[in-house]
């Protein structure tokens, strides 16, 4: 079984530890350089995969998955202190909890694939006013603002941060994620709330911020 | 045959007159009498006349205790977030570390005020209703109250990272569960609805579902005086079911609109009543015949299941559903003549 298989065993098993154990054994025999890629990032897109497909990922695997990549990125971190781990080749981007929502693992999870993924994530938290998740993307030049939220109640307020994009001029050139629970049970609702995207897990969202990227690039606003 | 006769009869397999109808309208009976949500979150008497407002209108079989598990975790010093058209959520935790839980004195649910709101919002429903209608409180099982407690993260990391430490907060929190369930038993529940996360397919794996879950949840329901229905949280159940079957008490099972029912029934065999229904987070967005459909081809389903009942799936209905939809979906279940009796 090679590294991934392993790695992929492990984490279905919620193995953190045996996890942990196989990259080490990796990381002795060929180093930490390419962790990254030859390791982690094809680990994470193959979970990702099955998450999709086969419905039988939980949410305690995609945990132990996410902690496992931070563990590889701390562990780059501290072996190689004069290379740069989380290269931002991707660009900033910026998540939170729409206003009125607390359920904080999901979003956490998304920002931790998300630096794996290689973006510049700006982590607002929970219960994050509309103005607020907008006046956080002119700042820091983010073209993605990805929102959380978990019941239908919540997940109605992103229509405001929607409505504030719009306001503001900014229609296309920040491009609004949504996901959550309550998406994946009521379809359609990314769209009654005037979402750009939206993704079925946590692992597919550096999918969709790359794909939303580039459509954002296609329109020019003048803010 | 009244509703309580009627859902009596369905969980002990007598026969019926017809289908049981169930939709989760707790919250519901807040929009019926314009009740602000803190009053009707925290009033039992409130609560109380939310409720006969909803008996009052759509007439279903069961009436719902208060759907309000962040205030029990406002009991553990949780501090809560209002909002206007839903049940208060969890703002900031009142636990923050295992290490936190050695030296906490838990509440007691016969004096606490957030706990003796449910019991007490039981205890009024039953003596308005006794004898005619269903009561159902409901209850997180002592695996899924942590989250209440400590955080959705904090506690996955434990049952994940340090089995010891959640089988800690365990022994503490099943004589808690036990009293405080009890207690609403004692007030007049008929049975009690438990969304279990910490046993779902979604949640985690079969490993901690057998080995974590279960034990505790044999434990914990051993100790319970009237039935339980296991509730799926609002995802699918099937995997897990087979780890779910034979837990004392435990008379049915709420399954989720994407779980096969007939494999469900081969599962937990004849005895334990299967519900199901559409999704309430679906209905708001859904025509009232559109839920008549739906309704009506569960049912169709289960023609032969005389342990089939319907309600509303996922947690409770949303402020903004449509009251046509609600009786729309009694109506279908009443109006279905299949092999119930």
């Amino acid at each position: 079984m090679n590294i991934q298989e392993s790695l992929l065993e492990a984490i279905r098993q919620a193995d953190r530890a045996g996890a942990s154990a196989l990259l080490d054994r990796w990381a002795a025999k060929h180093g930490t350089e390419r962790m990254l890629t030859d390791v982690l990032d094809p680990m994470l897109s193959r979970i990702g995969d099955e998450w999709n497909t086969s419905g039988t990922f939980t949410l305690a695997q995609a945990y132990v998955a996410a902690k496992v990549a931070e563990d590889t990125m701390a562990r780059l971190a501290t072996q190689n202190k004069d290379v740069p781990v989380i290269t931002g080749t991707k660009g900033p981007v910026v998540i939170g909890n729409i206003e009125d929502d607390f359920h904080a693992l999901g979003r956490k999870m998304v920002g931790t694939f998300l630096r794996t993924d290689g973006w510049i994530v700006h982590d607002l938290g929970n219960d994050v006013l509309a103005a607020t998740f907008v006046d956080k993307a002119l700042e820091v030049g983010a073209r993605v603002i990805g929102v959380s939220a978990m019941m239908l109640t919540t997940a109605r307020n992103i229509r405001r941060l929607r409505d504030e994009i719009d306001r503001r001029g900014l229609t296309g050139h920040l491009q609004l994620a949504v996901g959550g629970a309550v998406f994946k049970v009521c379809p359609g609702l990314d769209k009654e709330v005037g979402a750009d995207g939206t993704s079925g897990n946590a692992l597919s969202a550096a999918g969709l911020f790359t794909e939303l990227w580039q459509n954002s690039k296609k329109v020019k606003v003048i803010p | 045959m009244n509703s309580i006769e009627r859902i009596l009869a369905t969980l002990t397999g007598e026969p019926v007159d017809r289908r049981t109808v169930a939709p989760v309208l707790s919250l519901y009976g807040a929009r019926l009498t314009s009740c602000p949500l803190q009053t009707y979150y925290s009033d039992p008497a409130a609560y109380a006349r939310g409720q006969a407002a909803v008996l009052m209108t759509f007439q279903p079989d069961v009436l719902f205790g208060p759907f309000d598990f962040p205030g029990v975790g406002a009991a553990f010093g949780s501090e809560l977030h209002w909002m206007p058209e839903y049940a208060p959520n969890i703002r900031r935790p009142g636990i923050a570390t295992l290490a936190d839980w050695d030296k906490f004195v838990l509440p007691d649910p016969e004096t606490h005020p957030r706990l003796l709101y449910l019991r007490e919002a039981i205890q009024r429903m039953a003596e308005e209703h006794r004898g005619q209608v269903a009561i159902a409180a409901c209850m997180m099982p002592p695996i899924d109250l942590p989250a209440m407690i400590m955080g959705m993260d904090t506690w996955m990391e434990t049952v994940l990272f340090d089995r010891d430490g959640a089988n800690r907060v365990m022994e503490k929190l099943i004589p808690f569960f036990v009293k405080l369930t009890n207690g609403l038993f004692a007030a007049g529940a008929t049975f009690i609805a438990m969304p279990c996360g910490f046993t779902s397919p979604a949640i985690v794996t079969r490993e901690i579902t057998q080995n974590f879950g279960r034990p505790i949840l044999d434990r914990a329901l051993a100790q319970l005086r009237g039935p339980v229905l296991v509730h799926h949280i609002g995802a699918p159940m099937l995997a897990h079911l087979d780890l779910l079957t034979g837990l004392p008490n435990v008379a049915g099972f709420v399954m989720d609109e994407r779980d096969d029912l007939a494999q469900s029934r081969q599962i937990v065999g004849p005895g334990p009543v299967l519900f199901n229904g559409p999704m309430s987070p679906r209905l708001p967005g859904l025509t009232a015949d559109q839920v008549a459909q739906e309704c009506r081809t569960m049912l169709e389903n289960r023609r032969n299941d005389t342990r089939f009942a319907l309600c509303t799936g996922g947690p409770d209905v949303p402020w903004h559903t449509p009251p046509e939809n609600i009786h729309a979906l009694r109506k279908t279940a009443v109006d279905f003549r299949g092999n119930a009796a």
